[in-house]
């Protein structure tokens, strides 16, 4: 789903120049420049059509079905909701894929704003560095990770090679113990800081100069300089990042499809929303109720993302709307 | 008002458009002669032998076209149910016998019957006990590609090293127990837990063994009542771990691949696999192996182990090229070429004469397969098949399965709670298919 967030900045700039049109032609609202316009997004309107649009209003429709792909959907009303408030492993896959949002999103982020701050000088190698570390990102779900993750968090693997060098040496095979398993997703989650860590460079970046130079005339510290100019200036580019990575953890599935196999092994500890979906969608032949179940992590994700936009006002600073006042 | 009109017409410039490059996508029509859709799961063995199979016959018969379409299990079954929603299914396809009867029950599949009658399918000499998986209410719907039946390899080195004669086809859960606790005594090598991945395999075995199946005969509940069975299955197991003789769950319930798994590490001494699996097992373990029959109940009433088609080809009712379909099948099964390629990879062959077309051309292992599969096949070592899993909440119990399994392992629940819960889960997700 990495693809949404630069279509998300073309829309945002779609939209600025055409109100800025607007204003000019008022009354000549479809002109052979806005067909033409239309004609360069066709392959775009018609993917958003095809594979987004209408897909989401027939999983609507069908989350009020029973549907089991084979036989035509019967009507069932709120039968699916109704179920879902009986269903342990509804529950659980909740309250896992809470965990994982609650504690992948900040630390991500703050990793990744770490790393953009090492970044954000001259150096040699910049430009190969910044590659390397981004690089986890683009593994994404591959299956190599998958290994990866089992060779670093099994009984025999690299991690407690390493607390037994520190001399507390154990044996708990961290990826299948109930209790750890689901931390082994969150670190990978943070390992993939990639993409954050580039729109904060790119923040970063933005900051002038003169500032710092100014703070630094003044005695400021490193600390204050961060707290006071690094920090307010970054607000908007921290509000974006938050709002995808709480989109991107609610729906997380590769990570945690190919690291059990699709299970949620062991005893669910690891079986996220979106995998409890796939489940019930793919593997029980459920369209309905998995539909349903898809439908309640939209509004989850909408409910989310509206108290983030609702609170941005009291933290996000825009340099340009503080001129204009 | 002139604005509305354009924005109308731009509308339907947009939605012309549309419905035109959807019309392209569609149109691409057939060429004039015969092609065909191939579907199967596979792994990289199955496919490259598939494919060559399919390049032979398309020179045989030049003017077929065969497309193939292969891809792993949980993605086959994917595509295959999409499809079935679409009306799109392929010409020939491998089915499983754990959603055959789902797929027949839709009216998905055609019965094969009158062209095994008028030999376009020729299956002279063959057994019905080889067959009769692929039957749903005296139809045929699936020709077996291969035998398999349930199995446990052993390392008999470790065996020998521990002073323990290998075991033999009629040894029971008692002697397994005492054997494991042996094994763990003399050599600190562990037991993996029975059939950890799909424990319902394991269990099947037992409760066949007792005359009774683990679904009831019309799907609509589990086909037994009485929890003792299940308890001991789960206590034997239990007692293994408390004793330090089982490998612990933390290590056991993680997806891993055969090379990275305990039996190929030599932590421990015994696999629970289905013998088209012993090939692939004794590649990653690269040891020899023992194979042996799964071990008996106490006081049994029938064996438990039965011959099951490890895979069939189906030809869905959709298909616009039967005729085609079945020949291609037919070549598939006994044509000389073909079997020399495909060995016994989709399990032992059913045709008598193509078993021993290839008996000498096969690695030692595979020789080691046709000898177990023989052994099953005689008087008293096995019995019928069940009927195919319920056509719904076979998956969803399956994972309750395995759940369980795991609950009790990692001594989240007692085995009496276990079970219990898992019975009346059970009986509650198949009482859907109750009519």
């Amino acid at each position: 789903m990495k693809w949404r967030c630069p279509l998300w900045g073309h829309l945002h700039i779609n939209f600025s120049v055409e109100s800025q049109m607007r204003k000019k032609n008022k009354f000549r609202a479809v002109t052979s420049h806005h067909l033409a316009g239309y004609m360069f997004i066709l392959p775009w309107l018609f993917g958003f059509f095809a594979f987004t649009l209408v897909p989401m209003a027939a999983s609507l429709y069908f989350s009020f079905t029973d549907y089991d792909i084979f036989a035509a959907p019967v009507w069932s009303g709120l039968a699916n909701f109704a179920k879902m408030m009986q269903d342990e492993v509804f529950w659980k896959s909740l309250s896992v894929t809470f965990i994982y949002v609650f504690f992948s999103v900040p630390l991500r982020l703050i990793f990744a704003l770490a790393i953009a701050m090492l970044f954000n000088r001259r150096a040699k190698m910049l430009r190969f560095y910044q590659t390397v570390y981004y690089l986890p990102s683009i593994l994404g779900g591959s299956i190599a990770v998958a290994v990866m993750w089992r060779r670093l968090f099994m009984s025999d693997g690299a991690l407690n090679a390493v607390l037994g060098i520190l001399g507390t040496p154990t044996d708990i095979s961290w990826i299948g113990n109930e209790n750890t398993a689901l931390w082994t997703l969150i670190i990978l989650a943070v390992w993939q800081f990639g993409s954050s860590m580039l729109i904060f460079l790119a923040g970063l970046k933005q900051i002038p100069e003169s500032y710092y130079e100014a703070a630094e005339i003044d005695g400021a510290s490193k600390i204050t300089q961060f707290f006071r100019i690094t920090l307010p200036h970054l607000t908007p580019v921290i509000f974006f990042n938050l709002v995808m990575q709480i989109i991107n953890g609610f729906i997380v599935f590769t990570q945690a499809f190919v690291v059990s196999g699709g299970t949620g092994d062991p005893m669910n500890s690891t079986l996220v929303y979106s995998l409890y979906v796939y489940q019930r969608a793919f593997k029980y032949n459920e369209m309905g109720y998995g539909s349903a179940l898809a439908w309640v992590l939209v509004l989850i994700i909408g409910i989310f993302t509206a108290i983030v936009f609702k609170s941005s006002s009291s933290w996000v600073y825009y340099e340009s709307k503080e001129g204009q006042k | 008002m002139k604005t509305g009109v354009k924005k109308a017409l731009l509308a339907l410039l947009v939605l012309v458009s549309v419905v035109t490059s959807l019309a392209l996508i569609v149109a691409c029509g057939p060429p004039p002669k015969v092609t065909m859709r191939v579907a199967w799961w596979g792994n990289p063995t199955r496919d490259e032998r598939t494919n060559k199979v399919i390049e032979l016959y398309q020179k045989d018969f030049p003017n077929v076209t065969i497309n193939p379409e292969f891809v792993s299990w949980a993605g086959y079954w994917e595509k295959i149910n999409t499809q079935a929603a679409g009306n799109d299914l392929p010409d020939v396809m491998q089915h499983d016998y754990a959603y055959l009867l789902q797929f027949v029950s839709k009216n998905l599949m055609e019965d094969l019957t009158p062209y095994i009658n008028s030999k376009k399918i020729s299956l002279d000499g063959v057994s019905e006990t080889y067959l009769s998986g692929g039957r749903v209410g005296g139809n045929l719907y699936g020709i077996s590609l291969g035998t398999n039946a349930v199995c446990m390899v052993y390392d008999p080195a470790i065996l020998a090293k521990a002073g323990i004669t290998a075991p033999k086809n009629d040894w029971t859960w008692d002697d397994f127990v005492k054997i494991a606790l042996e094994v763990y005594a003399k050599t600190k090598i562990q037991t993996l837990p029975i059939f950890y991945t799909d424990p319902k395999v394991g269990f099947e075995n037992w409760i066949r063994q007792s005359g009774q199946s683990f679904y009831a005969k019309d799907g609509a509940s589990l086909g037994f009542t009485d929890p003792a069975l299940l308890e001991e299955f789960f206590n034997i197991q239990v007692q293994l771990l408390k004793a330090g003789a089982m490998v612990k769950p933390d290590v056991v319930y993680v997806n891993v691949t055969i090379t990275e798994d305990q039996f190929s590490k030599g932590n421990s001494w015994v696999q629970y696999v289905w013998s088209n699996q012993i090939v692939a097992t004794q590649a990653a373990a690269k040891k020899d192996l023992g194979i042996v029959m799964l071990p008996r109940i106490k006081n049994p009433t029938r064996a438990g182990t039965y011959l099951k088609p490890s895979m069939f080809f189906s030809v869905p009712k959709t298909s616009a090229n039967k005729e085609e379909a079945a020949k291609f099948i037919n070549y598939f099964l006994s044509n000389p070429a073909a079997t020399k390629v495909l060995l016994a990879e989709r399990g032992i062959p059913i045709i008598n004469s193509v078993r021993d077309g290839i008996k000498t051309n096969v690695d030692p292992v595979t020789q080691q397969v046709f000898a177990f599969i023989d052994t099953v096949a005689k008087d008293g070592n096995s019995s019928p098949i069940d009927p195919p899993d319920p056509a719904a909440g076979a998956a969803e119990v399956l994972n309750a399965f395995r759940l369980t399994a795991q609950d009790i392992m990692f001594g989240k629940t007692s085995v009496k709670d276990g079970v219990a819960k898992f019975m009346k889960q059970a009986n509650e997700i198949l009482a859907k298919n109750k009519k």
